[in-house]
């Protein structure tokens, strides 16, 4: 593709730092741009975890050491903002032009704040960026009464982290969290690790939020009197950011719409990460989300700028670590039509869903090669037999192996 | 050094796995990991993962690299370096013999 020159990457969140990574690796020796807002590109999910714990500052989850950048020669503009994307070039918030023969839009998104009232006050956080961990970290005082809003996976590990922190922490969540994702005895399980961890849990909704000079009250479904909290977290899910993508004319729903290959409407333009939404054989599928999914869109816009054939589609893979348990899953639960459970809560357990012999997800607390033999097990599409991988005693890397 | 130290018998560590050497053996800052590929030949690397203190012993071994067990992080077997996000930093490999069924390893000896 000797007619691409110019490559401006629009964001330096994961799917925009493994996009440049990406090309580089696959040979791009064009000019590479990667402009971002912050100081410098850092790794999100420990914000939640290490990051507003205080055991790890914004330097040591830099997604790259300073020096990769050079090393890889990605000129990144930090600081920046890319205010419009015209025909061959991007303009930047400090006035400059880039030109661009290709547009990278790997915009991220916001924390979704639901319309309660009163959600908007000054105690009430989000955690999505650097700046909202310590604004929130700042919050996290022993003692301090804190609500958290949602019981997803921002929302758990957080509380997690509060409690860690020595918060006196209430976890309001209508629902079992993850029941789709893990199964509904794992979410169960997960779920009641917070009471067992000292976490008041709450099964109702919040239905508005009022500043005082004592705190901010929350009026819950079904109580009478509102609770008095020091601060408010809310961890409620994700709005992509679009603004660029409908200026630019892109076509928009719930997230930037793009190929299987991640291109938009318009085909010098890709999106890649949380605000895009592949349609993939004429479906359209839910922005993913997730952190290996941003990485994978990245090599998927590598692979479609440079002519290349796309990476083999792998099933989608998160993680989860809060109250000292590692939690991870793989594939879509919502598939299976039998599901088999391994091990025990204590130490360690698993349960894997199976359609038609096949394994379609897993899920493991404390058991990652459950779920890396499980993900092996889907993207091979291995048959299996449901007794031997409900047996704690087989090791799931051998039902690979035959 | 020249000998090494006997850590491990090939038959201890099944294709595909790692074994952990405990550092008051092996008499590095880290304790080393002792990974079996599938391909039959054992490497060494410091064990911890700098990105969230995991064991690569418990990793996923598999076509020259282990894969962190906590955030699949991958590092190449033959010289320690990191292939993939989330960890940035390379883990120090160790020069490995097998001889006879035996496994010796030269702690801090480059392989």
């Amino acid at each position: 593709m000797s007619d691409i020159a110019h490559v401006v990457i629009v964001g330096g969140g994961l799917a925009g730092v493994s996009t440049a990574a990406a090309l580089r690796s696959a040979g791009y020796d064009g000019v590479l741009h990667l402009v971002d807002a912050g100081e410098f590109p850092y790794d999100r999910p420990p914000l939640s975890k290490d990051f507003l714990l205080g055991s790890k500052d914004l330097k040591r989850i830099a997604l790259q050491p300073e020096e990769w950048y050079a090393d890889q020669d990605i000129r990144l503009i930090t600081r920046t903002r890319v205010t419009a994307i015209d025909d061959g070039s991007v303009t930047l918030s400090d006035g400059g032009v880039l030109t661009a023969d290709r547009v990278i839009l790997a915009p991220g998104g916001d924390a979704a704040r639901p319309p309660i009232p009163g959600a908007d006050g000054p105690r009430v956080h989000v955690l999505r960026d650097a700046e909202d961990a310590e604004r929130l970290g700042a919050a996290l005082v022993p003692g301090a009464r804190v609500l958290v809003v949602g019981g997803g996976l921002i929302g758990a590990e957080t509380a997690s982290t509060a409690r860690a922190l020595g918060c006196d922490v209430v976890l309001a969540e209508p629902a079992t969290p993850l029941e789709a994702a893990v199964g509904p005895v794992m979410a169960r399980w997960l779920h009641a690790m917070h009471p067992a961890r000292g976490i008041t849990t709450l099964t109702a909704r919040v239905l508005a939020f009022q500043d005082g000079p004592d705190g901010i009250a929350a009026r819950l479904e079904g109580e009478n009197t509102p609770r008095l909290f020091d601060a408010v977290v809310i961890g409620v899910g994700l709005v992509p950011r679009t603004g660029l993508a409908k200026a630019a004319g892109l076509e928009v729903n719930a997230g930037i719409v793009v190929t299987e290959g991640q291109t938009t409407a318009n085909p010098a333009i890709l999106a890649v990460g949380d605000s895009a939404r592949r349609r993939v054989d004429g479906l359209l599928r839910p922005c993913a989300g997730h952190w290996e999914a941003a990485q994978q869109d990245g090599k998927r816009a590598a692979a479609t700028i440079l002519g290349r054939p796309l990476p083999p589609e792998s099933a989608s893979w998160w993680w989860s670590d809060r109250h000292g348990v590692h939690v991870e899953a793989v594939g879509s639960m919502a598939a299976a039509d039998t599901t088999v459970m391994r091990g025990e809560p204590e130490p360690s357990f698993a349960v894997f869903g199976l359609r038609g012999g096949r394994v379609v997800a897993a899920a493991s607390v404390d058991d990652p090669a459950a779920v890396r033999a499980a993900r092996r097990l889907i993207d091979r599409a291995v048959e299996v037999d449901a007794a031997a991988l409900a047996d704690p005693a087989t090791d799931p890397r051998r039902l690979l192996r035959r | 050094m020249s000998a090494g130290i006997r850590v491990a018998a090939v038959a201890d560590i099944p294709e595909g796995e790692g074994l952990k050497i405990d550092r008051s053996l092996t008499g590095t800052d880290d304790h080393i990991a002792l990974l079996h590929d599938t391909d039959g030949s054992i490497w060494a690397l410091d064990d911890t993962c700098l990105h969230g203190d995991a064991s690569l012993s418990e990793g996923w071994v598999e076509d020259g690299c282990v894969e962190c067990p906590l955030h699949t992080s991958k590092f190449c077997l033959k010289d320690g370096k990191v292939q993939g996000l989330p960890a940035t930093e390379d883990q120090r490999p160790h020069r490995v013999e097998v001889r006879d069924g035996e496994v010796y390893l030269f702690p801090g000896e480059a392989p």
